[in-house]
């Protein structure tokens, strides 16, 4: 109840400030800097297109620096994004600890930071991001609807990365009560290597050979597991069995219309590119961490801080609500659409 | 604090300072040396594999067996049986070996090894890192081995081994041993946060063997360790890299070693700085010519070069990775973009040209997504203005084998420095420095000298000891040390490049404080310097 309010506040206030900030806002142009960790990776580009085309129609100045994967450069990056004259700065950051006296500089210039996709666990660093225990809690709440009872499997992660232990929280989380009363049987639990599809697809093979084929539901925890346990089970006949995923991959979109996937929980990377966007400009122009509408506090860092924080909402993507997917671009529905038979999605017709 | 004699300062390196400062003028090309790959023929078929346990590791020893005055090779295994291998190689041939039956170091579970003479008999032995009990090998010359943990009092533990260092206290004939361990897999919500403690086997009260093990804590899940005389006091104290994959509230270490007293962290008071990397490898080398080292941590991502910034504030360190061209934070070739992951480091002059070269091992921890799966190994080539440009594609030893333990040693006597890399999975790479020539003709590009010093007591190969090499108005220095790299060393000639000058004088400041005198000696051989003697004597190879 008590964040509540202050969010109700924070978000009066914040039209408030709009107003006074817009007029100190002719004195210094805005100018937003974005300091990327490796841009080079392909999914940036999406990012990088939807905070321009917020800042364009805003007319507010992009500028950025790619740090290459070099916690060193990125310190060097943001330095001289605060020399271009940055008034407020979006931080990808490489190396989460190594980012600090950045941080801190920018802070000491007066300069905003949002912390964009990667925690930078500073107090004074607005953190936005998808939520992703959320994730693994609606890859579950999708499977549970469809299949509340039998014997289920969990497709993790690589054991190697963090992130694939949260997914598995959530998903645990939602189906905790089910397998305390014995409804679902958990009757395969992997890790994937390296998140391979291949590698996904041998330990299916195992599982369904070790159970004799008896398995209700898989619970996958990204599209690439999703499509290995979708081809083990084809190759059994099982083909249709309930199986969730992550990402939002064209193929998974294309396997949840042909009815072989329930579920791909896609993350909307504009949508995040373009909160990031208004943010800082909304930080440049003077309002506070508190004025940012929608923000709450998030502490489960692994240093505890209490950080204001935005975590978007993922979407699940199913069969009865694909053109979600479609309608925002993210993929042209041809590709959703290939080869879907009788029981054609609504999308598709 | 200070130094205790007034350190000669390298008219190099302030000019090469200057030009950094100027940065205008372009930097003149540095030759880069060919290298031969020469594993196929070389006799060395080995390879460094096993599960997890073994993801880490890899070492490779290195180190002169029979006292033939040529490099001999003992070579981690994982999971398989560690190899001793002889060299064979004849003076400026190719690159051979052969490997030692019944050597008595067949050693299986090993991560890597150290060579140092514990025992002082004038004979290398080897301390062994395992997944499980550690071992030391007793040398008995010719090449064979014996165990010597229940003679010496080394108490082998039980911990997941993966890094070490050695020096030797004042006064003390036996040396001071730290080991590093990993991840304590039996302890609770194993592997995150549980590192074991690592320890120390410091020497008997009577001075022979060792005490038992006492605990070097907090551990942070050590990947190298590096005993070094960081301030010049005379005294060498123990930095530790550490692995953040494993460790939860931890960081790099120093730890301050007073003879005798009990070990203890230096603290941000003293003026050490967090620093929270995925420390795989240490190598120390004086880089800006003011007589303190500077120390290369290996990592993902950016690799850290850590510069005193001065010997009157304590341990606090500056990163000059950045200025100097040395982060080496992703592949240069092979279209990977993401991080590298980076292991053994050596400094080594490997074109002979005065100025100080790195040798970067790189490779994926098995197959961890966010880095780079083809990471090839960087030869990263000093340049008089002081930075540091990559030379490895040049050079010819792009490799996209998993790479972990290396050495940059002079294998065939012929005064330019080889490579050996160990490679998870994949074999050992073995490498001939032809110079500016090629296989049949081998040229060198510049002058060098190849430096024993011997003492007598317990350390006798005079770890501590710093070689200071006067050619042309620059002085070049050299730390004695045993430790450091990834999981290996080596022991033997100390390699220094010369350019063109035909001669140089050479001094050492020996364990324990006493300046040697100036030396003269002539480029391109081999000398034995001993403490209780006058003057270098020269070696010269049975060919």
């Amino acid at each position: 109840m008590k964040s509540l309010t202050r969010i109700i506040a924070g978000a009066a206030v914040g039209l408030a400030m709009g107003v006074t900030a817009s007029a100190t806002a002719f004195a210094q142009e805005i100018i937003v800097g974005v300091s990327w960790a490796n841009f080079q990776e392909e999914r940036w580009k999406t990012d990088e297109a939807a905070m321009k085309s917020v800042l364009d129609k805003l007319g507010v100045k992009y500028i950025s620096a790619d740090a290459q994967s070099s916690s060193e450069k990125q310190l060097a990056d943001i330095e001289s994004l605060i020399t271009r004259g940055a008034t407020a700065l979006i931080v990808i950051a490489w190396d989460s600890e190594a980012i600090l006296p950045a941080v801190a500089r920018a802070s000491a210039e007066g300069i905003p930071v949002v912390g964009y996709d990667r925690l930078i666990e500073d107090p004074g660093v607005f953190y936005l991001t998808f939520d992703n225990v959320e994730v693994g809690r609606i890859q579950a709440r999708e499977i549970f609807k469809v299949q509340p009872k039998g014997n289920y499997v969990f497709i993790k992660g690589a054991a190697t990365d963090p992130n694939a232990d949260f997914l598995h929280a959530g998903q645990l989380e939602v189906l905790q009560a089910a397998i305390d009363s014995g409804d679902i049987k958990i009757v395969g639990d992997q890790y994937t290597d390296a998140w391979l599809p291949e590698n996904a697809q041998k330990n299916m093979e195992q599982i369904l050979t070790a159970t004799n084929n008896k398995v209700d539901a898989v619970v996958a925890s990204n599209d690439g597991t999703a499509g290995g346990v979708v081809a083990a089970l084809s190759a059994q006949g099982l083909e249709g069995l309930p199986v969730s995923g992550q990402d939002g991959d064209h193929a998974a979109l294309n396997r949840v219309a042909r009815g072989l996937q329930t579920v791909s929980v896609w993350k909307d990377a504009r949508a995040l590119g373009r909160a990031a966007a208004n943010i800082a400009v909304q930080l440049a122009k003077g309002a506070s961490l508190d004025d940012i509408e929608g923000s709450v506090i998030f502490s489960d860092g692994p240093k505890g801080a209490n950080m204001h924080s935005i975590l978007l909402k993922p979407v699940p993507i199913r069969h009865d609500n694909l053109d979600v997917v479609i309608d925002a671009k993210w993929v042209s529905r041809e590709v959703v659409c290939q080869g879907v038979g009788a029981n054609a999605p609504a999308a598709c017709k | 604090m200070s130094a205790r004699f007034p350190i000669e300062v390298s008219i190099g390196a302030f000019a090469g300072i200057l030009a950094l400062a100027a940065a205008a003028a372009p930097a003149p090309a540095v030759e880069i040396p060919r290298f031969v790959e020469e594993t196929a023929t070389s006799g060395v078929s080995h390879q460094y594999d096993g599960g997890w346990e073994f993801f880490v590791g890899g070492g490779v020893a290195v180190f002169d067996c029979n006292g033939d005055g040529r490099p001999d090779l003992y070579i981690a295994g994982g999971a398989g049986v560690s190899v001793l291998y002889r060299n064979e190689s004849a003076v400026g041939g190719a690159l051979r070996f052969a490997p030692v039956p019944d050597s008595g170091a067949e050693i299986s579970d090993a991560l890597g090894a150290y060579p140092l003479d514990v025992d002082g008999d004038a004979i290398a032995d080897l301390i062994v890192l395992r997944v499980g009990e550690n071992i030391a090998l007793r040398g008995l010359g010719g090449c064979r081995f014996e165990r010597a943990n229940e003679a010496w009092g080394f108490e082998g533990g039980a911990a997941w081994s993966t890094s070490f260092s050695a020096r030797w206290e004042q006064g003390r004939a036996w040396p001071t041993l730290a080991i590093g361990n990993y991840v304590d897999r039996e302890a609770a919500g194993s592997p995150w946060g549980t590192c074991s403690d690592n320890v120390l086997h410091r020497p008997a009260a009577n001075d022979s063997g060792f005490d038992r093990p006492s605990a070097l804590s907090p551990g942070y899940c050590s990947l190298s360790m590096l005993f070094s005389d960081w301030d010049r006091s005379g005294r060498a104290d123990l930095r530790v890299a550490n692995d953040r994959h494993y460790y939860r509230g931890g960081e790099e270490q120093l730890w301050r070693l007073p003879p005798g007293e009990p070990p203890e962290l230096y603290t941000r008071a003293d003026g050490w700085k967090k620093l929270v990397v995925w420390g795989m490898g240490l190598a120390g080398h004086d880089l800006t010519g003011d007589g303190y080292p500077e120390y290369v941590v290996t990592s993902m991502g950016d690799n850290k070069v850590q510069s005193l910034v001065s010997a009157f504030q304590g341990p606090a360190y500056e990163d000059i990775a950045l200025s100097r061209g040395l982060t080496a934070h992703r592949p240069f070739t092979g279209g990977d973009i993401q991080p590298s992951t980076g292991w053994h480091a050596e400094f080594q002059d490997v074109n002979n040209d005065g100025l100080i070269d790195l040798f970067i091992a790189k490779g994926n921890v098995e197959e961890m997504p966010e880095a780079a799966m083809r990471d090839p190994n960087n030869l990263l080539m000093g340049q008089p203005d002081g930075t540091f440009i990559e030379g490895a594609e040049q050079a010819g030893i792009i490799s996209y084998a998993r790479g972990r333990g290396a050495a940059l040693a002079d294998l065939n006597l012929d005064g330019m420095p080889d490579l050996v890399v160990v490679n998870r999975r994949d074999p050992v790479q073995l490498w001939r420095n032809a110079g500016r020539g090629d296989a049949a003709n081998p040229v060198p590009i510049g002058n060098w000298l190849a430096l024993r010093l011997r003492q007598s007591g317990g350390n006798r190969d005079a770890v501590g000891a710093w070689v200071e090499v006067k050619a042309g108005g620059r002085v070049q220095r050299r730390e004695i040390t045993v430790g450091g790299g990834h999981a290996g060393g080596t022991l033997g000639w100390v390699h220094l490049g010369l350019g063109s000058e035909a001669t140089a004088e050479v001094r050492v400041e020996w364990p324990g404080g006493r300046t040697g005198e100036w030396i003269p000696v002539q480029a391109n051989r081999f000398f034995v310097i001993e403490r209780e003697r006058n003057g270098a004597r020269r070696w010269v190879p049975v060919m």
